[in-house]
């Protein structure tokens, strides 16, 4: 069983990319298309080992913008969630209009956000915080919804008032539900930043895509994917990795339920 | 040849708690009150301070419904009509819901102080008293175990003491003892026995009142100063009987008597 599950977790997804990169490799040579449409991935490798050196700083950049962008947005969208969840009339007038702001384009919203607060970090965390906030929030106003009546009635039973209900249930329901909602926050937060980058920085990921565009130099746009992939992994894991410390009652449940059944003690 | 606590007791006083008329409706699946549920029925129940009332009654009659009425809690989207002639004292219970209702993101300690919390209790002094009380409950050595890692009595156990530990001059427990074994229901019997809740050992004793819903006629009769029947679903008062302090066997003949008015009553020992 154990093996069965090891293999297609990690040996199954390995064995699919290296058939898409033989393919690639092989269907570019044989089809004769030139490098700078589409390079074979053994080129984009050896461009990657020759610009490493020169990303450091912008690497640094892109992580700063997203890990801060996905701070502030955690900490914006359980805050909206709480006043939502305490003010009814809070919920009413404001919650239909930070939909709204969902609804504005990105590529809108950056030149907007670079006119107003100029060229450097502030912009790039404020788009990142924007795009990262709304999915804590939804996740963190259903949970606080939700509260199990059970508990509610607990409460209520001992003599509990609102305030009570909300710092002894509400709150603490809502957090496996708004740490859901920053594991998705998490995923958008690489790519919002390059992006941002991309419109008007100085430094960053989408600075370094934006140069490769103008020389048409496809081998580093592909680097910058692949590294933007890799960071968005590796971001993601940090985030379920504190996830999971905030909330050590979850554990055994949420562990045999979700699919990791390979992280089961040989 | 009864003597009975409650009728001894001069009931000149303000009662700890009353109730009178109370009927409660569960709406049906039908349009226009077809389906209706009716928990309860023109119920009446005035506890005295320092009694101990407990409640028996087949499953489905009504005594979590009624409990949770006398806990100032309106079952959700029941019609409630009648009095719940509150205390000039206010809101003074604690309620113990059948179901635990433990917060399952609190470990035990903390879960058990919640009622201290909401009571505004010193957390210290409630920690400390709260500390022994895991003793006494067989629950030590489990202060930091969270609730699901309990068993189903623990958490009962643990429920229970998050309900005493504020020191409500009322308590409503919920079938309390309802996933104990005999031998830990019995020590539990003890203990809440041992707590002199009703003060009978000592004049001006803890001055609480408890009502008590169970469905072990024994441990009504050990531990109640009135047993409470309520018959079949709608629930109504059949039988409000004071226990005697000897005589226990007559008392539990009624008792199931009236639990099973079609049945023999004979053949339970
Ligand atoms: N929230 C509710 N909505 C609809 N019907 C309800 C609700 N709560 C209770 N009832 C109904 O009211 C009746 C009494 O329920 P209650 O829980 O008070 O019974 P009980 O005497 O405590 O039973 P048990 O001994 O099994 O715990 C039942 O028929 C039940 O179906
Ligand atoms: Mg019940």
């Amino acid at each position: 069983m154990l093996v069965r599950h090891r293999w297609r977790r990690l040996v199954a997804p390995t064995v699919a990319g290296l058939v898409l990169l033989v393919g690639w490799e092989v269907g570019v040579r044989l089809s004769d298309l030139p490098a700078f449409v589409l390079p074979p991935p053994s080129q984009v490798a050896v461009t990657a080992v020759e610009v490493a050196p020169l990303l450091g700083t912008d690497v640094v950049t892109t992580l700063t913008e997203a890990a801060l962008g996905l701070l502030v947005g955690a900490l914006v969208g359980l805050l909206l969630a709480v006043l939502i969840a305490a003010f009814p009339w809070v919920s009413d007038t404001v919650y239909p209009l930070v939909t709204l702001t969902q609804t504005v384009p990105t590529v809108v919203l950056a030149p907007l956000l670079i006119l107003w607060a100029g060229f450097g970090l502030l912009p790039k965390v404020v788009l990142v915080a924007l795009t990262a906030f709304f999915p804590v929030l939804v996740a963190a106003v259903t949970a606080m919804a939700a509260v199990d009546a059970e508990h509610a009635e607990m409460v209520a039973g001992l003599g509990g008032t609102r305030r009570h209900q909300f710092w002894l249930v509400q709150l603490p329901a809502s957090v496996p539900g708004a740490l859901g909602g920053l594991r998705v926050a998490a995923t958008y937060a690489i790519g919002a930043a390059v992006v941002a980058e991309y419109l008007a920085g100085q430094s960053g990921l989408g600075v370094f895509v934006q140069r490769s565009r103008k020389g048409y130099e496809v081998d580093q746009i592909l680097v910058a994917v692949a590294l933007v992939a890799v960071l968005t992994g590796l971001l993601f894991l940090l985030v379920d990795g504190l996830a999971r410390l905030a909330t050590p009652w979850q554990r055994p449940s949420s562990l045999s339920l979700t699919s990791r059944p390979g992280r089961t003690p040989a | 040849m009864t003597t009975s606590l409650s009728t001894e007791a001069p009931t000149t006083s303000a009662p700890a708690l009353e109730v009178a008329g109370l009927t409660v409706t569960f709406p049906g699946a039908g349009p226009r009150g077809v389906g209706d549920v009716v928990a309860l029925h023109d119920v009446a129940l005035r506890v005295e301070v320092e009694e101990f009332v407990a409640v028996v009654g087949p499953s489905g009659c009504g005594k979590s419904t009624l409990l949770r009425v006398l806990a100032g809690l309106t079952p959700s989207g029941a019609t409630v009509t009648g009095r719940p002639v509150d205390p000039a004292r206010g809101r003074d219970t604690a309620w113990m819901p059948q179901r635990d209702g433990l917060l399952p993101w609190r470990r035990a300690l903390p879960n058990a102080l919640v009622g201290a919390r909401i009571a505004g209790q010193d957390r210290v002094v409630a920690e400390a008293r709260a500390r022994a009380l895991f003793d006494a409950f067989g629950l030590a050595g489990f202060e930091r175990a969270w609730p699901h890692e309990l068993s189903g009595g623990m958490r009962q156990r643990l429920a229970l003491l998050r309900t005493c530990l504020p020191g409500r001059p009322v308590l409503l427990l919920d079938e309390p003892f309802g996933a104990l074994d005999a031998i830990t229901r019995r020590r539990m019997n003890g203990w809440l026995a041992g707590l002199d809740l009703a003060g009978h050992g000592r004049q001006g004793g803890a001055g609480r009142a408890v009502v008590l819903v169970t469905h072990d006629v024994d441990e009504a009769l050990l531990l109640a100063d009135r047993v409470v029947v309520l018959s079949d679903r709608p629930g109504r008062v059949v039988l409000d009987l004071p226990v005697p302090r000897d005589g226990l066997d007559e008392a539990r003949r009624e008792l199931l008597g009236a639990l099973d008015p079609q049945g023999r009553s004979d053949g339970s020992t």
